[in-house]
């Protein structure tokens, strides 16, 4: 019983991700991914992700403070964040890097600046969620996956 | 969704510095059966070919340190590397067009999706098969 409610909160958890957009369908292709002989592939390929994705924001931030203006060399730094946005379906998250990178486009700085905020405040929030996720799943043991609501 | 040859599992290098779309790109790869390989950029890329290693498929990603994608295929394709199946992937879809103009034979947008990547697979295993 006490598997039961907890697999009923992860569950829940993950719909209210997809129902807020904070993921995408992406996310079912990585869950898709994920079997007996990988059992803990989804984790594992979000835990890579919040490090990467640590790393490259950091980079993007010394590059704001080394190179001011350098709109090319900020975007190029955006691009592979987002890169790695997309390919783990961290949709809002995408969508603030692709905000910055307009606004790199349009040569706006402080406009760059308030979307590397929002970028970073995304990550933050999605992270927390995913860890939130991750903790209900392991603590509901491995059975969760006979259907995977929020999953197209 | 088997992708194998008459006798041999499908050679595929993945070309990318960015880890966690690697290990997505690998996994699928591994789930399509094939032998998988990891170059971090394109020059390690290059260096593989200059060692004699031979490959059927080699996924590039576009923007990485020392080599890019697109300057890693131009190199390869410079160096006779005219048979292997060579594709670029990005995010940015600017990059069609740097990838084709080097000499790659398709562009996927990423995130791949594994329909897509084993229907590529299929591909080389009918035109390596056919050349047996």
């Amino acid at each position: 019983m006490e598997c039961y409610n907890l697999q009923r909160q992860a569950a829940c958890l993950k719909r209210s991700l997809f129902d807020q957009g904070y993921l995408d369908e992406q996310f079912c292709q990585i869950e898709d991914l994920q079997d007996e002989a990988s059992p803990n592939f989804t984790e594992e390929v979000v835990s890579l992700f919040f490090k990467d994705s640590a790393r490259l924001m950091t980079n993007i931030e010394q590059a704001m403070e080394k190179n001011p203006r350098d709109f090319n060399r900020w975007d190029a730094h955006m691009q592979q964040l987002k890169g790695s946005c997309y390919s783990i379906g961290a949709s809002r998250m995408k969508n603030e890097c692709a905000s910055f990178r307009n606004n790199c486009g349009d040569e706006n700085a402080e406009g760059c600046m308030r979307s590397f905020q929002k970028v970073k405040r995304e990550h933050g929030v999605l992270r927390q969620k995913l860890e939130s996720y991750f903790q209900l799943l392991r603590q509901a043991g491995p059975a969760e996956t006979a259907t995977r609501p929020g999953c197209a | 969704m088997a992708s194998k040859m008459q006798g041999s599992a499908t050679k595929a290098l993945v070309v990318e510095d960015i880890k966690v779309d690697c290990v997505i790109l690998l996994r699928m790869l591994q789930k399509l059966n094939c032998k998988t390989t990891v170059a971090h950029n394109g020059k390690e890329a290059v260096d593989l070919f200059l060692e004699g290693k031979t490959f059927d498929i080699v996924f590039f990603d576009k923007d990485m340190p020392l080599m890019t994608g697109p300057e890693a295929v131009t190199k390869i394709r410079s160096m006779g590397g005219t048979e292997v199946k060579m594709v670029g992937v990005s995010a940015d879809f600017g990059g069609m067009e740097a990838f084709m103009h080097a000499g790659a034979d398709m562009f996927v947008p990423k995130p791949m999706k594994l329909e897509t990547l084993d229907s590529m697979l299929q591909e080389v295993i009918s035109k390596k098969n056919m050349s047996v």
